[in-house]
Parts: structure tokens; sequence; C-alpha cells
């Protein structure tokens, strides 16, 4: 990671309001990469140099804590992430036909994001929706009871939006 | 603080209320096995290792779990042991974990391919540094009779030393006799025995096996007696190998080495003839069989008991215990059977006689013949004469002699068991050849006359414990060419006496460690993996011109000078992990047998890091004790390490911007000085 | 007399429709004299998005899978007063039978008043308890309360069962001023959303419980760690965090007296193992979520190494109500060894999945069968999964077991935090080992090496087995392994990590030898030991099988029967699902 951080850029002014909230509040570095994951959409190598510096934290401890949880993303993520709940109820419910069926219609890996950008692919722990189980969520929003037919039209519909803007 | 009262393994320890049972054990100088523990950080209780058993809280019930000795606290009347069943097992399975996730070498392929387990990258390392001494010391610690072995040796090590995937292997078993050279030369090594223990060991057979059994036991304090039945003490590397590969003078200075640490050495005493070994037992605490195999195997061909055929073994005997004696073979012609060494031996030795043609008889081709290569080189130089693809199918004799040898021409079939192709006969083809000398080199068996009462095996070795070393009898063990699978070469006979002494010392002091094979990290290198390594050309040992050579017993090899030496050893690859001897993980993973490859599964990479200029780090060896981290967080407040990552694939990572922070790590290196294995290495520039 | 729209709008009520419902009603009622509100989750997931309308306090009716093209008429009849328009919508006796069988008290309130108003909170009764016991005239010491709560015999509802009074009694004892009392929302165990349910539809009643636990430990901070995954509940968390504080519930000098405590919310970031008290302290910390030794136990060296009292969810949701009740009521309730409530999520195979309150003691059958309405789809009942990642699969043969933490252990599976997944026939028992030992595998924080190394190869050697690898063998090193890690794991999700290979083994052992010995897989699951074939007899030779097959692995001439090449084939069962004639067979 160290060698990218030359090359990044990221706007470290927009972390201003976190930190002037929560730099000086113990144990609250977590919190502070939420926010940052939150305005840079993930964690960008130099954003987590300065939280290192403004937090009074060594580099090595804030990568070891972003590492640590699977919150945290190092790489940017399309503009729809799609959330696929593989608890145990959406897998005896079928939670594996759903990965297939998102992973050949978007042509894109556990954890990788579509060539246009616009969808990045995760399969979850519980989202806690059992009783709809298959169950996904596209960034705030959550599908269940899904069948590959579903996924489908949930994703064309999306595509369909995205190609009218 | 008030002091409390426990016992750990049965041993009474007292301690302060509120102390670790681990730092108990240690105050009470018992060390129960850890990993990731170090007084300078806090306690972590990772690796699992310290579980204890606690058999009585002091109320007179135990405590139902397994406990860390590094968190759990001692308690006034805990009766504590970490040598039940139970911690074992759990000891075992952590450390089988572990050594599946840990990749490296502890030793190097040379080391763990001489059969006698030599150090050959440590006394390598000191010839580098021109330290000639200590490279002896080293070696010592495993070959009693350097000076000859490194002559003789076919040396496996230098078989499989991943050199040879770069351009060639490193010249092992010359730089080995090169140091014992120069320590005989001058003020030579010899350690000094423990003090007298009062057992009586007699050894029957002064060959290498014998000799080293005896050395060994000797050093442990034991009185050692060797019998021979020869003249003189050297077995088979006096009179199995010739004097142009191995000058007597050079074995006669180590045996008299060996002699010097205090031992008895008896020659003309043939056991059953001149003393049983009956009477041996009678006299002595252990008897050591290693008489060796004399006998050459016969050909099973018509022909084979006329005047003029001979057994390899029994050619080179007498020529070597004529002292000097040369028999003269010029103008005569000589057939020798067989592809080995000592056909080599045979042929080469024949030459040396005057014989005017030798004839090398080998049923295969030369890529399959078990000689060395070298040694098929400077024979053929010599003018040896090779005969591929035939076999003796008919010794001929005209009046009791030999006139002529009937070859039968074979060709190449199919692979057999061993992967080579087997040799089958071509109908009906044959070769006649004029001989005055058949020689058979085919392979020696022992000969067990004198041995009454010991089992043999099928074979016609003595059956031997492999563990033990043990034969049928009480306190008779058997060692080398003598035993279960028969002859082999000197440094397997060297290996399996050294490991029979460590047992027989260990039974003579009450309590018998029958030897077990210590487990090794290992790695799979390939030349891909090598392909960086700068070439470095193989040292050149200077040899005398093939027509002077040929006509005399004088050494063949000129010898190597310090400079080629040191210069040779430099090109080490230096395999083993650097930090062998202060390894915790493997000095646990030995203390008990495991089987890490049946856990076997994902592993770490092992890619190595310099990121922290002077600290090389390796991932497949890091056991994640986090110790490091620890030490940088805590003890040297720096905070440049950290844990990445979660789960199985969680790894350390240096993470620093400051290059100040880096410069403070070469005057710390805390965290390599902590490392319990050898994933931190700190590099001397 | 007024009338009331509640529509619930808990997580899955939402994601299947609610506020696509609630928004189409809203203009509907426009100048009308009708509350539209929303309540949270009343656990009936099956029913979603499910409408209930009231007069005043009193249920008309319960409208389930209400969609927006309905809503016209739920709002004629709601206007009217006539139910007529509706009654295709009510919900019937039957499914009914799911709350009617239930003893709600955690649940008290979800579902029925509305999360986002502490004003609806109130009128259920919320602070009610707080507030006796920080009355001048008959309140409580917090002896009194840690007295009642033992009398309750409250057991941690998290999983682990230990009693909440001796916990809260070792934080009280325990020496220094600074305590924090910390509920753990960090959810984690797939097939468990009690937690969330809870937060999400009565906020207010965990928050009373948690100003109770402060109380009674001394402590003046109150942390709620939730999951990230729950944004709702995070969110109506903060909005009853912040009127609870306005109405003086929260902050110095609560209700007027001594008792000061401060809330707040920290949200977890993804890590299953921040469930286990001491790595859960480590996040709140802001650190890697690692486990520490015990001892010291977070009551005496905790969050800050202050003393700690760390309590689950559905802990807290109980305790108000113990207080008001007293702790003989709660008490009646359960069993010898389990007192009280418990809140499940029935989920999986099973007709009628939800959120299910039931006293301890009932039998798993009740539950599964009475309750939920026994297996889906027409399948058979194979076996429950309770406790998630620590806990085990429970065989048809022991349906009768009684719901009481003894006797739960006994049969290798726990109590755990209430995740109950259904299985039937069609699941195969050895990928369910896999699948938790994935996931533990992958949670693992990989600190010590028994569960880090050990879990791994123990996925690793279920992964071999599903996939048709396994060795003769396999099934005696996973059982020295599992004893292994249980006996040497670090922490407690380390250490019952191994549950659910061991109780699947214990029940299901024929089918790990089927997927060894045989390679087959008797519940045809497993994709690598599943055996095509086409049956001649019925093959009209259309071609489509062979047309659609990825690998080419299929031949045969139009009009003629068909073939599958065994070691071509890479068991899609493509070829199954394109063929109209049933001709295509699966081993």
């Amino acid at each position: 990671m160290n060698c990218e951080c030359s090359r990044q850029h990221s706007d470290l002014s927009l972390l201003e309001p976190v930190f002037a909230e929560y730099a000086d509040v113990k144990g609250s570095l977590i919190t502070i990469l939420q926010h940052a994951q939150e305005i840079y959409g993930y964690l960008p190598s130099d954003v987590i140099y300065c939280i290192a510096e403004r937090t009074g934290e060594t580099p090595a401890r804030v990568f070891g804590v972003a590492t640590f949880y699977t919150q945290f993303r190092f790489q940017p993520v399309g503009k729809y992430l799609i959330m696929l709940c593989d608890g145990t109820a959406c897998h005896v419910n079928g939670s594996a036909r759903i990965a297939a069926a998102v992973q050949e219609y978007l042509h894109v890996e556990n954890g990788g994001t579509t060539e246009d950008g616009l969808f990045s692919f995760s399969i979850v722990a519980c989202l806690g929706c059992c009783s709809l189980s298959p169950v996904m969520m596209i960034n705030d929003s959550t599908y269940g009871s899904l069948t590959p037919e579903l996924v489908l039209e949930i994703l064309k519909d999306i595509q369909a939006k995205e190609a009218a803007e | 603080m008030n002091q409390i009262h426990i016992t750990i393994n049965g041993v009474p320890c007292t301690c302060a209320e509120g102390t670790s049972i681990l730092h108990a054990a240690q105050q009470n100088g018992i060390e129960i096995p850890n990993l990731c523990n170090d007084d300078s950080v806090r306690v972590y209780g990772a690796c699992g290792l310290c579980a204890v058993e606690v058999l009585d809280d002091g109320r007179g019930r135990p405590v139902p779990k397994l406990l860390r000795a590094c968190s759990a606290k001692a308690m006034d009347g805990y009766v504590i042991r970490f040598d039940t069943e139970r911690v074992n097992r759990s000891r075992k399975i952590a450390l089988e974990l572990l050594m599946s996730d840990h990749t490296g070498d502890c030793r190097g392929p040379c080391q763990l391919n001489c059969p006698a387990g030599t150090d050959c990258q440590g006394y390598v390392k000191k010839i580098a540094q021109r330290d000639f001494r200590s490279a002896v010391e080293i070696i010592k610690e495993k070959i009693p009779l350097p000076a000859s072995i490194g002559r003789v040796c076919p040396h496996p090590c230098e078989q499989n030393c991943r050199r040879g995937m770069v351009e060639a292997p490193l010249s092992i078993a010359f730089l080995k006799a090169h140091a014992a050279d120069r320590d005989l030369a001058g003020d030579t090594y010899r350690p000094e025995p423990a003090a007298d223990t009062g057992k009586q060991i007699s050894v029957v057979g002064g060959g290498p096996a014998g000799l080293t059994a005896a050395y060994y036991l000797r050093l442990k304090g034991h009185s050692v007696t060797v019998y021979d039945a020869a003249a003189k003490m050297g077995g088979m590397l006096r009179y199995g190998i010739p004097a142009y590969r191995l000058p007597k003078d050079v074995l006669d200075r180590e045996i008299a080495e060996i002699a010097g640490l205090g031992i008895t050495m008896k020659n003309h005493v043939r056991i059953g003839a001149d003393v049983t070994l009956e009477q041996l037992r009678r006299q002595s605490d252990a008897v050591i069989l290693a008489a060796g195999a004399w006998s050459s195997m016969q050909m099973r061909v018509p022909g084979e008991a006329l005047d003029g055929v001979t057994g390899g073994i029994q050619f080179l005997h007498d020529i070597s215990s004529g002292e000097g004696e040369i028999p003269d073979l010029t103008g005569k012609k000589v057939a020798v059977c067989g592809g080995g060494n000592t056909a080599m031996d045979a042929c080469r030795t024949a030459i040396r006689c005057g014989a005017e043609t030798v004839y090398v008889i080998y049923r295969r081709t030369r890529s399959e013949m078990p000689a060395e290569d070298i040694e098929i080189e400077e024979s053929v130089e010599e003018g040896v004469t090779y005969k591929f693809l035939t076999n003796p199918a008919e010794i001929i004799g005209e009046n009791g002699r030999v006139k002529q040898i009937r070859l039968q021409i074979m060709e190449l079939g199919e692979p057999d068991a061993s992967g080579r192709r087997s040799p089958v006969p071509v109908a009906g083809a044959f070769e006649t050849l004029d001989v005055d000398l058949v020689i058979m080199a085919i392979g020696q068996k022992p000969d067990p006359a004198g041995l009454d009462g010991v089992t043999l095996t099928k074979k016609g070795t003595v059956e031997a414990d492999p563990a033990t070393f043990l034969t049928n009898l009480p306190d008779v063990y058997a060692v080398g060419d003598l035993t279960n699978r028969g002859a082999s070469i000197a440094i397997e006979a060297i290996g399996e006496a050294g490991r029979c002494a460590a047992v027989v010392d260990s039974a003579l002091r009450g309590e018998m460690h029958p030897y077990r094979a210590p487990y090794y990290s290992r790695k799979n290198v390939t030349a891909e993996d090598l392909a960086d390594r700068e070439k470095q050309p193989r040292c050149q040992m200077p040899v005398r011109p093939a027509a002077e050579r040929a006509k005399d017993f004088a050494p063949v090899t000129l010898g190597l000078t310090d400079d080629t030496a040191a210069a040779e050893a430099k090109r080490c690859l230096e395999c083993g992990c650097h930090d062998y001897a202060d390894c915790k993980l493997i000095r646990y993973a030995q203390q008990q047998e495991i089987h890490p490859e049946r856990l076997s599964g994902v592993k770490h990479t092992p890619e190595k890091e310099r990121r922290l200029v002077c600290i090389e780090r390796d991932n497949g060896k890091c056991i994640l004790c986090g110790l490091c981290v620890r030490i940088c967080d805590e003890a040297a407040e720096k905070g440049i390490l950290g844990l990445v990552g979660r789960g199985f694939p969680t790894a350390v990572r240096p993470e620093f911007r400051d290059p100040a922070v880096a410069e403070y790590c070469k005057t710390c290196q805390k965290c390599a000085l902590a490392c319990p294995t050898g994933a931190l290495k700190i590099l001397k520039d | 007399m007024s009338r009331r729209i509640a529509v619930g709008q808990g997580s899955c009520g939402i994601a299947a429709g609610a506020h696509k419902v609630a928004s189409a009603l809203l203009p509907l009622l426009a100048g009308k004299d009708i509350t539209l509100s929303t309540v949270g989750c009343i656990g009936m997931c099956w029913l979603e998005p499910i409408v209930d309308l009231y007069e005043d306090d009193r249920l008309l009716a319960r409208l389930v899978k209400v969609q927006p093209q309905h809503t016209a008429a739920i709002a004629e009849a709601v206007i009217t007063g006539d139910l007529s328009g509706v009654a295709d919508l009510m919900i019937t006796p039957e499914d009914n039978a799911f709350l009617t069988q239930q003893t709600r008290i955690a649940l008290r309130n979800c579902g029925i008043i509305d999360p986002e108003s502490i004003e609806s909170a109130k009128q259920a009764g919320a602070y009610s308890a707080i507030g006796r016991i920080l009355s001048a005239e008959n309140g409580m010491t917090p002896e009194d309360v840690i007295e009642c709560i033992k009398v309750s015999g409250l057991a941690g509802r998290g999983g682990a069962g230990f009693p909440t009074w001796f916990k809260w009694n070792a934080a009280r004892q325990a020496a220094g001023d600074e305590k924090y009392l910390i509920c753990n929302a960090d959810e984690g165990d797939p097939g468990a959303f009690m937690d969330r349910a809870v937060i999400e539809s009565d906020p207010h009643t965990l928050i009373e419980g948690m100003l109770i636990g402060a109380y009674a430990i001394g402590a003046q901070e109150a942390i709620v760690y939730v999951r990230a995954e729950y944004p709702l509940a995070i969110k109506r968390l903060e909005q009853a965090i912040f009127e609870a504080r306005e109405a003086g519930y929260i902050g110095k000098n609560i209700m007027g007296s001594d008792f000061s405590c401060e809330f707040r919310i920290k949200a977890g970031a993804g890590a299953f193992v921040c469930g286990e008290e001491t790595a859960l302290i480590e996040s709140l910390q802001g650190q890697r979520g690692m486990p520490r030794l015990k001892p010291p136990f977070p009551a005496q060296s905790g969050y800050w190494n202050k003393p700690s009292n760390i309590n689950n969810v559905e802990t807290f949701a109980n305790v108000a109500w113990i207080i008001t009740n007293g702790g003989e009521a709660f008490a009646a309730m359960g069993t010898e060894d389990s007192k009280g409530t418990k809140v499940f999520a029935l989920t999986g195979k099973i007709r009628r999945g939800g959120l299910v309150e039931i006293p301890m003691g009932m039998t798993l059958r009740q539950v599964i069968f009475d309750i939920g309405g026994g297996i889906r789809d027409g399948g058979t009942f194979k076996a429950v999964q309770m406790g998630g990642p620590s806990g085990g699969c429970i065989p048809a043969s022991l349906l009768d077991t009684v719901i009481d933490y003894k006797k739960l252990a006994a049969t290798g599976a726990i109590m755990g935090s209430g995740g109950m997944v259904v299985m039937d026939d069609s699941t195969c028992m050895v990928s369910m080992a896999k699948f938790f030992l994935d996931f533990t595998a992958k949670e693992s924080c990989g600190k010590c090496v028994h569960c880090r190394i050990g879990t791994k190869r123990l996925q690793e050697i279920l992964t071999r087995i599903v996939e048709g690898e396994g060795q003769d063998g396999d099934i005696e090193l996973m059982e020295e392994l599992c004893n292994a890690v249980r006996d040497g794991a670090l922490c407690g999700l380390g250490q019952t990590a191994p549950n659910p290979v061991l109780s699947t083994l214990r029940y299901f052992r024929a089918e790990f030898e089927a997927h060894i010995r045989e390679k087959r897989c008797p519940s045809h699951t497993c994709t690598a030991l599943l055996h095509y074939a086409i049956d001649p007899e019925k093959c009209r030779g259309c071609t489509a099988c062979a047309r659609n097959c990825p690998v080419y692995a299929i031949s045969g001439a139009v009009r003629e029967a068909h073939e599958i090449a065994p070691e071509a084939c890479i068991h899609c069962g493509k070829c199954m699902t394109v063929c109209k004639f049933g001709a295509v067979t699966v081993q």
C-alpha cells in the first residue's frame, strides 16, 4: 500500500469536519474510518496516512484496524454496491443460485466491480432479513425473496435508469 | 506478597501470589513451552503451547479446562503438569497446525540428505570465513574421519545442493577434506571426553561404523575397546578404497586422532576365532557389532569358480593389504563386472597394476551407472574400456583358468520400479572377449561367522532394530554394512553409528531413548525460484594428468588452496534457516513426534520483504505470534509494525513514511531478536 | 373514537414493500381524521407487508401481504369502518395462531408501538420501571435491583446463558468510580435477527433496560455497539436516544434523581468476533477486534480497563418488565434451569418464518410445527440448526427436546442467541457443516493458532469432502482437530467453532461416510457428487440438452436418445433444467 500513496491525491480537506468532531475523542478510529469511507467511497491510502497523522496513531495501527473489518474497502466501488447475504437462512434457501445469476449477468467476481464502474458485487455475512431469504442489499435498499429471474429484473431496472440519465 | 506452594510436573515450587503459572515455572527453573510470550510485553495468549493441566486445584478437584500458563495465575496448592497425555496432545496439534503454515527450510538439502546429518551449511560458512578449525569442530559433531570421508564420499549432499539448479553444486566434499587436512596439518582439534562413567563398551569392527561408534561413546565418558580382525584399523576405508583416492597416511592420522581420545584398539582379533561374542558380552556393558560386509556377491554364471575369477572387494583388499606391494598385471586383460563405485575402484586399480586392457562390463548404459560421474570420466581418461549393454553369460576357462568371457548383448526395455529402464537380453546376440582376470564387483554381503546367537535377516545380514539398533540379544547392538539392508556407502555407516552411540549412551545412563528422525520444516524450491541468482562456476579440483596418475597409487587430486576453498564456500546459497539454533518452534516441534503433513493446506506465501532497511521478513516462516508487533509497540514504542487482515490470511506488515523511523530500526532490532522463529533476519549491512 | 393505520416497517417489512404501501396510503388519507403510523416488526415476516387497522387501541383487522394496489380499498375500509373490501387481505386464523401461541415479554411492544415516537412507547409503559426505581418514596437501591434480577433467574440471552445478576453484581462490587454498561447489539449469527427487530421496533425498551443496568452497576455511561449492517436500527436508536434525552431519561440527574447516565451508539464495522465481549471492547476502543485473555474479566477490567458490564439486546429488553412485574413473575415461566421466555428467529424451510417468543420449556416440535407450521413446500423435516456457528444441528429424533439451556446443550447444539434455521431433506448436512466452517474461518480474528489455522484446516477438509475428494480418515482427523480447537482456542467463539462439525458428525455421520466412501451426496446438493444421466425411454432427442450443455458433454442424433459423457460432465445441471420431458435424472 505504501507505493500507491504517492499516486493518490484525495481531497483531504473533506476530512476536517470529521477530525473536528472525533480526532480528540479517545477510541474513535473506527468511527473516523467509517466517516472517511462515506466521504470517499473507500479508504485511499493517503487518507489512511492522513488519519494516522491527525489521530496520533501509527499508520501500521490504522492499516491494521482498517483491514480487520470487512466494512472497509481499499479500492473504489461501483455506483451500486450489491451485497448478497450468505447467512444460514439465505444459504439454505439458495443464495448460491442468486450469486451465480449476478456473476453471470454482470461478469463480476465476488469483491469485484464491473468494467463500467456501475456495480460492485460482494457476498456478505447475514444481513438479518432471514425471513425474506435469499436477500440482497443494493446500496441502502433491501430486496428479499429473490429468484435468479427477479435479480436480473432488478439489475436491468437499474441499468435502464442509468442509461436514461 | 504472600508466597504460595504449587507443584509443576511433580517438582515442588514456590512463588508469589498472583504470579502466572508460566512465570512460576520459570522462577523455579522449569520451562513451559511457549512461543508468544516475552517479558517485555503484555501477555497475549496466541500460541496455545503453554497449555497446562491442573490435576488438583488445591481443594482436591481438577480444573476441567486446560489453562494457558502465560495468563492463568498459580493458586496455592495447584498440582500442575504439562506432560500429561492431554497436554501433549494439545501441544502436538498446536505444533502441527503451526508447522502446516510454516514454509521454510530448517536445514539445507545438503544436511537433510547427508546420511549422517552433517551440518554442511554450517561448516561451509566457516570455511568461507577461513575458520577451518571451527569448520572441523562442526564436522566432527557427526563425522570423526572428515579428511577421509571428504575424499571418498559420493556426497549425497552435493547431489541435492541447490546450487545445482543455478549452475553446479557446491564442492562440499572437497571443502570438508580441505578443512580437515588443514586441521590435521596443524594443532588438530580434539574434543575432550566427558568424565569417566565406568561403563565398558566393546566394538566389533574398526571400519567407519565401528570407529564412529567408539569415538562418540568415548566422548560421552565410556571406556571403549575396538576389535578388528585385520592388521590395521580402518576397515573398508583402508582395504576397500585404493590409495590414489584415500592416501593411507591421511587415514592413519585420523585413526590416531580417534585413538587419542583414549580408545583401546585391538587388531588381529577375529570374533568367533580369537574372542567369542559371549566373552565380549560378559566383559562389557554393551557390545556394538560393526564388522562390515566383506564377501563379494556371486553372479551365478558358469565358470565363476575358475582361477582368475575374483571378487571386487577381494581384489582391492589383496592389493591394499599388500602394503604397497602392487601385483603385476602387465600385459593382462581384465574384465570388471559391475557399474558401482567398487567396480570403478577395481578397474582403475587394475590399470595402475599395469593391465593392458581393462573392460567394464555393465548391463545398462552409462547414464544408469550408479558410480560417480567423475570416477567414470577419470577411468576413461586412464584407458578403461566400457562394454555397455552387456552381461556376463559365461566365463570360459582353459585348464581351470579363465580364458574368455562370453557376454550377452542387452537392450533397454521398459522402466522398472526404480524408474530405470531395465535391460533385457537381445536373443541370440553374444560377444566373447579374451580375458585373464575377471573381477566381480556386483556387491558385498556380510560374513556372519562368529556372530553366534544373533538373528539374521533373509539377506544374511544382522537384524537390528532401526530405532534402537539392538539385535535380538540384550545389550548387543549392530550398525553399518553388517546390518539389515547390507552394504552401503561409508557415510551411511557413520550416520548409523553416531545415532547408535547416542542410543547406547542413553541406555547406559538408565533410560534408553530410541532414535527418532527429527522433524524439519522443508520448502520446495525450483530452478525458477533461483533464476535471479548470479552464476558462479564451481571450483575445479586440480588433478594429476591421466597418463601420470594411471601409473601409480599416489593421490589423483592435488587439493584446494585456502583461497579456492573460501571462494567456493561463498557460493553457498545458505538454504538452511539462519535461526535454526535459536528457533523455539523447531525445538518444541522436535520434542515430540509430529506429522504436520496430515494437516496440509494453504499456506502463507514465503515472500521475503526488505521493507525495513535492516530487517528481512519472511512471511512464510512467520507464525503470527505477534511478538514483533507488540515489541515495536510496547517495548520500542514505535508502532512501525502492524497486523493486517484477519483470520488465516493475517500478516505482519511494516508501515511507515518517516525515514527517521526506519533509521531507528537499525539501532533497535528488538523485534528480530524476540522472533521465536527465523521469520526476521537482521541484515548485516 | 379515532382510527389509525399502522404499517409494519421493520427492515423486512420495508424490503417487502411496506414503504411503498405507506407512501400510497398517505395521500388517500389527506384531510381525513385517520392517523397513519409506523410500527416495527410484529415478527410474522412471511406475511409482510402487514398493515394493522386500529380503532383507539383495539385492533380491528390485520391485513397481510399488502401491496400498493390494495391501498385504496384499505383507505376506504378504514374511513368507512366497513371492512368487507379488505376481507381478502385479512390474516387467516391459522396464520394468526403463530402469534397467539407466544408469550411476549422482550417483544411486548414490537409491531405495536411507533418506534420513532417516545410518546407511543410511554403509552405502552416505557420508563415506568426506571421511574419506579428512581422515585424518592418507594425507590429501589442498586442492590434491590440486582436482587430482583436474581430472583427472576434472567440469564444472558446472547448465547452463553450466564446469570445476569451475577455479572451485574461483579461489576457493582468492582473497585472504581468509572464504570461502563455496554449493550452488545453486534448480532452476527447468520440466521438471527432478534436484536435488530427489537431495536427497530422498540428502542425505548432497550434504553430503559440499559438505564436500569447502568443504575445497578453504577455506570455513568452506556454504549450500544450495533452492527453497521443495521442502518435502520441505528437510525431509530439514535432518534430514541435523542427523544429520551429531551425527555430527561438520559443525561444528568435522570428524573430528578442523583443518577446520571450518558448514552452513545457505536457502529461496528463488520467482524463477527466482536460479538465476543473482550473483542467487542477492543473494537469499542478503536482497535482490531481481537479477544483478550480472561481473566481479567470485563467486570474487573473492561472498556479502557474500567469495570464494564456487557449484556445483549434481548437481555436488556426483559429488564424493565421484570422490575415492573417482579422477578417472581418472570421466574414463574420456564423450567428449573431456564427462566422466562426466549426469542427465536425461525427461518429456513419453514412455512411460517419470523420472530417467536415463547416461554422456556416448550419443545422444539411445538415451536417448529405448532407455531411455525412445519416444513414448507411439502418437504420433510431433517434438522434444526440452533446457535449459529457456535451451535449445532438437532435431528428429527430429538424434536421433543425441551427448550432449556442444559437440555439443548446436551444435544450438542446450544440455546445461542436465538437463530433457529429449519432444514428439510434437501439440505446436505456436510455442506451445512462446511457452510459454518467457511463462516468461522473467515471470521476468525487470527490471533490464536487453534482457531486461525485449525478452523481453516477443518474448512479445507470439509471442502474436499463435498468436492468428492474426501479421504479415509478424514472423519477421525476432523474429530481430532475439533477437540483440539475446542480445548485450545483462546475465546468462546474459537472454542465453539467446531460445534457445527461435531454435531453433524454425531447425528449425520452416515452422510459424511457417503460423501467420502461412495462419493455420493444423499441430499443431491453437492454439485461435484451429482451424476446426471438421460433416460433413453423418455428422451425424445430434441437436442435441447446438447445445445445448452456448456461443455458439450452431451451427444446424440436428432430424435434419438441422447447421452451424457460422465467424464466431461461438470455437474452444472443445465440439461436437467432445459429438458422438457423429465428425461434427465440425477443420482
